[in-house]
């Protein structure tokens, strides 16, 4: 809202430069924006907190300033000229709905001349961003800024017998606001009627019918108090927010309603003439009960730890309406510890209810920079979440293989999540999203993953190694599920061509020795042919935890390949994608298994030999059969059984393949003889040939 | 083999050597030469025919020496050859030794001049990964509030609305509920609504449900608000939560644990200010400010000429939120806050649109080694 410093100087006697008091009560909670010139004046752009509809005027931010700077705020308490007739012999008020209107006030101003508002009036109004109308509709508005409270001017003659009918809307009513438009009310609204049909919404804006116009005479003036919920809902419900709408739905001042009328009206006659029949027609079922405050030093000093002098709490408390009264035993005793003040909740603080409330009251005004700074003491342990140091280990992990960390929101196409959806997944869908392209929770971490890489390769940025460790969501039932994933993508080239080596592409076996290096964290992985379908069918696998941790781990940890044709091309991918996906807490609680079972083995003090094998075998014979094969004899010796080269083609006849196992032999009690070296070889080269039809090259 | 002077593979007798008094000379003259022939050897293949000549385990001489001379002399020359042997031989062995040394040494320069290693051109680079700048900017705030004790925390980001606002003092209708603009899922009806929650502050009703006092604990994690995206709006971005409830935790234990935060983060010149401000589930509330830490406080663009920086919102827990999970708000008191770390890492490394965090672009990651 805005502020001009020479208004607010109207209520208080304030000599400081405007910049100082911006400073003074940005500090205090009212927060000033901006400090800007105005023909009518320096401005004041103040952003309001909720809580403080009080300060929607400037008497109430002058109230602020009074008890900033110590200085007396004035009353803005006035007596009015009236004529002999009194105001309830031509209008009647009557409440229909008192839950939703509180105070209605009516005054009449008969024989006004409406015209264009005074300079000095207009240059105010449109400082604050208004546009003049006329005379009377200024002068409500106008009392609206001044005192916070929003009043309403109806053309008295436009009003069915001149009544007032405070009710709740007729289902199906229709009205035309002043603004012109056509609005469709429900019985949750509160209306303004007259003998015949709506005439405004209440509080939110009145009706086009009964508006001030050049050629009316007659004045009766609406000054209330309705009930925020009902203002919120009913402003929200239309889409229709005012400066009275604002002003209630946050809580007007009850009190002020009556005050606001008369100002009102003296204003209204000083612009427009006319005379002001007697009296307010003034009807008040939600007259507020006063409420007493109890405000202690023992409470301030629990809350704030620091103390406040008793001639600061009540020159605090008393300049912002509280009327704070000393009730402990020895009330002569200055800053007693046991000091309490019964104070009153000031009609316009809607907000203060509790002895909380003044504590707040108080520091904000006495300063919170005025409380000294310490550290708590410390007692309890610190304490990481329980998976924090599994999962540093694996990012290091995934950093050391040349692995960026990225970070995406989770808002994905339904379209592009369907792509990589297993068909029993439900999805979570939002009920508002901001656009259909962001209307889904993501149902896995590589729908986002291959926009991140779509995103990079657009921007040519062709070699990639991304990873995310986030959360995936869907709904089991009604149930939303959040489960933690770790996404990998990788493409492009996993050396670049440089002057000390050649250039190397990544595939398929780059992810899966990848992802064993991350397994072996968790005790290693066993892997599977076969893959979701967003995976190339013959670059498609699956991964288990070697040993799970608990039962439900042995389900598939997660998979991983090449990303398939058919979504590739969907993201415009030109070049070969790779993705894996895999659930963490299973490897998060296979690491702590892990860990816990890591024991020292003894180091042979005896030499390793290592003996090479060629072999010449049939396609579609795998490694897992040759160690298999080996491991069968029962040797002990073998301590590891490793592919060093495979290739085909060349002197290599069709339907075969050349494979190169190294077998490396260890005894911890000896070191091997030529004669024990010889029988292993033997018989491992029986057992390839016997079961796997192996053919031993020569070497 | 044999010397060029003295001949090592006749016996002494053969050389008219009878006296003990004549090995002296012989093996002065001996060693004169094996001088000469270690000056001679100046670079490898020479120092080894050297070394053969001379210590070479069957022709070489000092083995012949022992073969030829000492083995066959009678018994009153072979106490003055032995002796005289035993002194040459560490000599020999010795300056042997030594000529390599010098050899491979003087090998070493020549080679460093011929083939010196160009250290404009690149080592073998393997490549390397990095963490994301938000994950750094947490680590980063979790270590300081480690340090204070903290125990770190998380909750789920899809919540009900008692979670997300009520529980924490926000009841429905409350204006403070606009500036928390919210999606919900779309439920079939009759269910608990859902909500993507806008704050972390939910997992404070959930760790007070959970525990007894004390309570200091910080919440990482994801957050969702329904605005449009721009360079300073993300509708997901990233808070930490911090709370702190014991029954000696003040305002003024509040304010250290700001300031602390504030130097550790951004630089211990970095000053700390408080405003008083409003949310509905802390009471007093304040803005926390900190000194511009570009210009030091006399304006900048990022202070926007005002020399603060607003941080984030804070405060004294409200006693009404203790009323929700059955905590004495008579006796017990605390304060919350809720950190923008995506905020505090565009501050601190003068990032200028949010968005950038969430494009995952390399050039910005590799930024951030
Ligand atoms: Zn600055």
């Amino acid at each position: 809202m805005k502020l001009l410093y020479n208004w607010i100087q109207e209520f208080v006697d304030v000599a400081a430069p405007a910049e100082e008091v911006r400073a003074r009560l940005s500090l205090a909670g009212i927060a000033i924006d901006a400090l800007e010139d105005s023909p009518a004046g320096p401005l004041l752009d103040a952003d309001l907190t909720t809580n403080r509809p009080d300060c929607l005027g400037h008497y109430g931010v002058a109230r602020e300033v009074a008890a900033l700077y110590r200085l007396r705020l004035k009353s803005v308490e006035m007596a009015l000229k009236e004529a002999a007739q009194k105001g309830d012999e031509v209008t009647r008020v009557e409440i229909e709905c008192p839950e939703l209107c509180g105070r209605y006030t009516a005054r009449v101003i008969r024989g006004v001349k409406v015209a264009p508002s005074p300079d000095w009036l207009r240059q105010r109004l449109e400082a604050l961003g208004q546009t003049p109308i006329n005379n009377v509709v200024d002068a409500t508005n106008y009392v609206l800024f001044e005192l916070g409270h929003p009043l309403h001017a109806f053309d008295l003659n436009q009003l069915a017998k001149g009544r007032i009918v405070v009710r709740r809307a007729r289902p199906g009513e229709k009205m035309k606001t002043l603004d012109g438009f056509e609005r469709a009310l429900t019985p949750e609204m509160c209306l303004i009627a007259d003998a015949a049909r709506a005439v405004a919404v209440a509080g939110v804006m009145g009706g086009a019918e009964s508006e001030i116009a050049f050629e009316s005479r007659n004045v009766l003036l609406e000054s209330a108090w309705f009930d925020p919920i009902s203002i919120r809902r009913t402003s929200k419900a239309l889409g229709l927010r005012t400066e009275a709408s604002t002003r209630f739905e946050r809580g007007a001042d009850p009190a002020m309603a009556e005050l606001a009328s008369r100002r009102c009206a003296a204003l209204i006659q000083q612009l427009a003439g006319g005379e002001i029949l007697a009296g307010v027609v003034d009807v008040y079922p939600g007259r507020p009960q006063p409420r007493k405050i109890e405000f202690t030093r023992k409470e301030l000093l629990r809350v704030m730890g620091g103390d406040v002098p008793d001639k600061e709490i009540e020159g605090i408390l008393s300049a912002l309406g509280f009327a704070p009264r000393r009730v402990d035993a020895t009330p002569g005793s200055r800053d007693s510890l046991m000091a309490a003040w019964e104070c009153r909740q000031p009609s316009w603080r809607a907000d203060a209810t509790r002895e909380i409330d003044l504590v707040e009251e108080v520091a904000r005004h006495y300063g919170f920079d005025k409380f000294p700074a310490r550290l708590p003491t410390v007692k309890q342990a610190a304490a990481r979440l329980p998976y924090a140091e599994a999962e540093d280990r694996m990012r290091e992990r995934l950093i050391g293989l040349g692995y960026r960390e990225i970070v995406t929101i989770p808002h994905v196409d339904p379209e592009r999540d369907t792509l990589f959806r297993a068909e029993d997944i439900t999805p979570a869908r939002l009920a508002n999203p901001l656009a259909e392209d962001a209307s889904m929770l993501r149902t896995s971490g590589a729908v986002t993953m291959a926009a991140a890489l779509e995103w990079n390769l657009n921007r040519g940025q062709r070699n990639l190694r991304l990873f995310e460790i986030g959360q995936t969501y869907e709904l089991n039932g009604a149930q939303p599920v959040e489960t933690r994933v770790l996404t990998l993508g990788v493409t492009g080239l996993a050396r670049e061509k440089s002057i000390h080596e050649e250039a190397r592409a990544q595939t398929s076996a780059d992810l899966k020795g990848d992802l064993d290096q991350i397994g072996q964290l968790a005790g290693g992985l066993l892997w599977e042919p076969g893959g979701p379908e967003w995976l190339h069918p013959a670059r498609a696998a699956r991964f288990h935890l070697e040993h799970p941790a608990a039962p439900a781990d042995r389900a598939a940890l997660g998979c991983a390949g090449q990303l398939g044709r058919r979504v590739a091309e969907r993201f415009k991918l030109r070049q070969d994608v790779f993705l894996a996906e895999l659930r963490l807490d299973p490897l998060y609680a296979g690491d702590r298994a892990a860990r816990t079972a890591m024991r020292y083995a003894p180091l042979s003090r005896f030499p390793a030999v290592e003996r090479d094998f060629s072999l010449i075998l049939a396609d579609g014979t795998r490694l897992a059969q040759v160690v298999e094969a080996i491991h069968t004899l029962g040797i002990a010796e073998v301590s590891s059984i490793e592919a060093v080269d495979l290739f085909r083609g060349g002197q290599i006849p069709a339907g075969k393949f050349s494979l190169l196992v190294r077998v490396t032999f260890l005894s911890p009690d000896a070191t091997l003889t030529e004669a024990q070296l010889t029988g292993f070889t033997a018989c491992i080269v029986a057992a390839l040939e016997q079961n796997l039809g192996a053919v031993l090259r020569a070497t | 083999m044999t010397t060029k002077t003295i001949s090592v593979t006749q016996t002494l007798a053969q050389l008219g050597v009878t006296r003990p008094t004549q090995a002296s000379p012989l093996f002065a003259a001996l060693r004169r030469e094996f001088d000469r022939d270690a000056e001679a050897a100046r670079e490898e293949a020479g120092w080894k025919a050297f070394r053969d000549a001379w210590l070479g385990r069957k022709s070489g001489v000092l083995a012949q020496i022992t073969e030829n001379w000492l083995k066959p002399a009678p018994p009153e020359l072979k106490r003055a050859v032995g002796q005289a042997l035993n002194e040459l031989r560490p000599h020999v062995e010795a300056v042997v030794e030594a000529r390599r040394a010098a050899i491979e040494a003087g090998a070493e320069q020549a080679a460093a001049a011929r083939e010196r290693v160009d250290l404009s051109l690149p080592g073998v680079e393997r490549p390397i990964g990095s963490r994301h700048l938000i994950r750094q900017t947490f680590e980063e705030i979790e270590r300081i509030f480690l340090a204070l004790g903290y125990t770190v925390v998380e909750g789920p980001e899809i919540e009900t609305p008692y979670y997300n606002f009520e529980a924490l003092n926000i009841p429905e209708h409350h204006p403070a509920r606009d500036t928390m603009d919210t999606f919900y899922l779309h439920l079939p009806p009759g269910i608990t609504p859902r909500l993507l929650r806008t704050h972390t502050s939910p997992v404070q009703v959930h760790a007070m449900e959970a525990q007894k006092p004390p309570v200091r604990i910080i919440v990482p994690g994801k957050v969702y608000r329904r605005d449009n995206p721009d360079a300073t709006h993300s509708f997901m971005f990233h808070q930490v939560e911090g709370l702190a409830v014991d029954t000696d935790i003040t305002f003024c234990e509040f304010k250290g644990t700001v300031e602390y935060l504030v130097t550790q983060f951004f630089g211990p010149t970095v000053k700390t200010r408080l405003r008083p401000s409003y949310f509905p589930f802390t009471e007093p509330s304040a803005e926390v400010d900190a000194s511009c830490h570009v210009c030091g406080g006399s304006g900048c663009r990022t202070c926007k000429f005002s020399g603060w920086i607003e941080l984030f919102g804070a405060g004294m827990v409200d006693p009404a939120v203790y009323g929700f999970v059955n905590y004495d708000a008579k006796r017990l008191s605390g304060f919350a806050f809720g950190l923008g770390v995506d905020r505090f890492a565009m501050l601190k490394y003068g990032i200028n649109d949010i968005q950038l965090f969430f494009q995952n672009d390399v050039r910005f990651l590799r930024q951030f080694p």
